[in-house]
């Protein structure tokens, strides 16, 4: 009695057009073809023909495993096979429009798969375009007054790829040692970077910027924001599809590729609670990231482009000024408004502390209610009124 | 035998503990710590403010509020540094705001710096003059005490000759050359100190 091989009928089953982009797909049926006459279509036909055939015929069969050992990453039935991914489905709370095989799709890397049928190159662009609008939106809004370097520093605490990759790591996603087709697809696939690779020969996209193979020449804050990306870096290009890709490249494309795949399948609502649930729930602290050199100067430029008196820094107390350990409280006054306030272990430090206190201050001015732009695209939502607009950081 | 013999030869010093003498005063020290303990704590029992207790001559039904004195929070903007059409400004519990005694407290520099804008175009050519033809006897400090500025405002309006700054580099190589490896840790470590108060 002749067992019935189900997967052979399953495989049998996918269309020869079901891989369209696939070469290798491709490959294993010109292979059959320059061996028997058989043409794709009548595959089902031909596989009964072979069964029947005694071993030792020179035609050779692949069977569905062999055949995912020629693929390039996991063929899409895979997707409702793993028990991985659909455990990722749910710890994630992903909305169940979002299909199994889509989220299989955001875990393969353009190294990979270049296939872009089959990576999720597409994904990752949409999804990083939409985490980069929330944030900047988000940040404009509720910190209208802070400095360019301090927004570019936060947009790459919020979605740079560091962050992201760190994101992957306490999702529970893990990487598969190499790609391939028998991998299970709940794990991320990418073909890794050879040891030793130098990170630094990455090509600049070719921008609008003049002179862009002057390395050396410096950027201002103005040609950063016109020329570069949003996190003020020079836009570059990494050959990933033949130098491999680093785990943080890898991990990252797979964050903004599930980004865009929610956008996509559950809409624009569904995208934003996502990333309102994971991306803005983290915490940074945005007073760590200034970083003054001159605040005594800047506060008093600050006071004069306001047209508020002078700063004074006055001892608002001290203790022990002939001691080994003195503390001094200085505070900084503007007529008889006190702007800032800091303690030290000499006049100069406790000076210089209470200007950064009083810039902070300034730059960190948030309203009470804050309300994004992208809020008025909901249904009935209320007409947009325009938030506060600042002139901008001081310039010495 | 041989062992007793050696056991006899060894010095009685290098044996503690059969000297009775050490315990005790162990013991000693150990009584002195508890007794001087006990009236430490008890001096230390000190009768808290009035303040912190309820007050017995009538009846408080509130929470009393009294945080430990710390740095302000950086998120509370100064009603000065709120814009105009911010709800905050009408609120007139701001700590920040209208200070009584502000006059009161001395300032950190002797003498707050007046402006006096009193040098014209002429002397402003005179003060690059001098420096430019004659940088040893005409530093900073002597234009400023000329011409009634400070030596920042020189610093603004001139800038020394390459060779005077090579004098000047020189000369801060000759002392920095005669520092040990104390002086010079301490020097780089407060530089580091200052680096610091702007990121704070």
């Amino acid at each position: 009695m002749k067992r019935l091989q189900l997967l052979r009928w399953s495989s049998s089953a996918l269309s020869p057009g079901f891989r369209t982009g696939s070469r290798l797909q491709r490959n294993v049926y010109a292979g059959l073809r320059h061996q028997s006459s058989a043409s794709p279509a009548l595959q089902a036909e031909n596989e009964s023909v072979t069964e029947e055939q005694p071993p030792g015929q020179p035609i050779r069969k692949l069977s569905p495993e062999e055949q995912r050992l020629h693929l390039p990453s996991p063929p899409i039935k895979a997707a409702r096979e793993s028990a991985k991914l659909a455990a990722l489905h749910g710890r994630l709370y992903l909305p169940s429009r979002l299909p199994l095989e889509t989220l299989a799709r955001t875990l393969v890397d353009p190294s990979a798969d270049p296939n872009p049928n089959f990576n999720n190159e597409s994904l990752a662009i949409l999804g990083h375009d939409l985490m980069t609008y929330y944030t900047s939106e988000h940040l404009l809004c509720t910190y209208p007054r802070l400095p360019l370097t301090v927004v570019f520093a936060a947009m790459f605490a919020y979605v740079g790829p560091k962050t992201l990759a760190a994101m992957t790591r306490e999702w529970g996603v893990e990487y598969a040692a190499a790609p391939g087709g028998e991998v299970d697809p709940g794990l991320l696939q990418f073909k890794r970077m050879a040891p030793g690779t130098n990170l630094n020969t990455d090509t600049a996209i070719s921008t609008t910027r003049p002179n862009p193979d002057r390395k050396s020449w410096r950027h201002s804050l103005s040609s950063r924001i016109v020329y570069d990306d949003e996190f003020g870096d020079i836009t570059t290009e990494s050959n990933t599809a033949v130098r491999g890709a680093t785990p943080d490249q890898a991990s990252a494309s797979f964050v903004r590729a599930v980004m865009g795949a929610i956008y996509l399948h559950a809409g624009r609502p569904a995208a934003k609670r996502f990333f309102e649930q994971h991306f803005l729930s983290r915490h940074l602290n945005i007073t760590e990231l200034f970083n003054f050199s001159q605040p005594a100067r800047d506060l008093s430029r600050l006071c004069a482009r306001e047209d508020f008196e002078p700063p004074v820094a006055r001892i608002i107390s001290e203790t022990g000024r002939k001691s080994r350990h003195p503390v001094f409280v200085v505070g900084i006054f503007s007529g008889k408004d006190k702007l800032g306030e800091g303690a030290g272990g000499s006049l100069m430090e406790a000076r210089s502390k209470a200007a950064v206190a009083a810039l902070k201050g300034w730059y960190l001015y948030s309203p009470l209610e804050v309300r994004v732009p992208s809020s008025t695209e909901e249904n009935g939502a209320a007409p947009w009124k325009p938030v506060h607009v600042d002139l901008g950081e001081v310039i010495v | 035998m041989v062992t007793a013999i050696s056991s006899l030869k060894r010095p009685f010093l290098a044996l503690p503990f059969l000297l009775p003498s050490l315990s005790e005063c162990a013991a000693f020290e150990f009584r002195r710590n508890q007794s001087s303990y006990r009236r430490t704590k008890q001096r230390l029992r000190v009768k808290p403010d009035a303040s912190f207790g309820p007050s017995l001559n009538q009846f408080e039904d509130h929470i009393i509020y009294n945080p430990p004195s710390s740095t302000p929070s950086i998120y509370h903007t100064p009603t000065k540094f709120l814009p105009p059409d911010d709800i905050r400004r009408s609120l007139s519990t701001d700590a920040s705001k209208n200070q009584d005694n502000t006059d009161g407290l001395p300032t950190v520099f002797k003498k707050p710096a007046e402006k006096k804008y009193h040098l014209t175009p002429s002397d402003i050519e005179e003060i690059r003059r001098l420096r430019l033809n004659d940088p040893m006897t005409w530093s900073r400090w002597k234009l400023a005490k000329r011409f009634d500025c400070s030596p920042m405002f020189i610093g603004m309006v001139c800038e020394a000759s390459p060779e005077k700054k090579e004098i000047q580099k020189q000369v801060l190589e000759a002392v920095q050359s005669r520092w040990g490896r104390k002086r010079r840790m301490a020097r780089e470590d407060r530089q580091l100190r200052k680096e610091n108060w702007g990121r704070d």
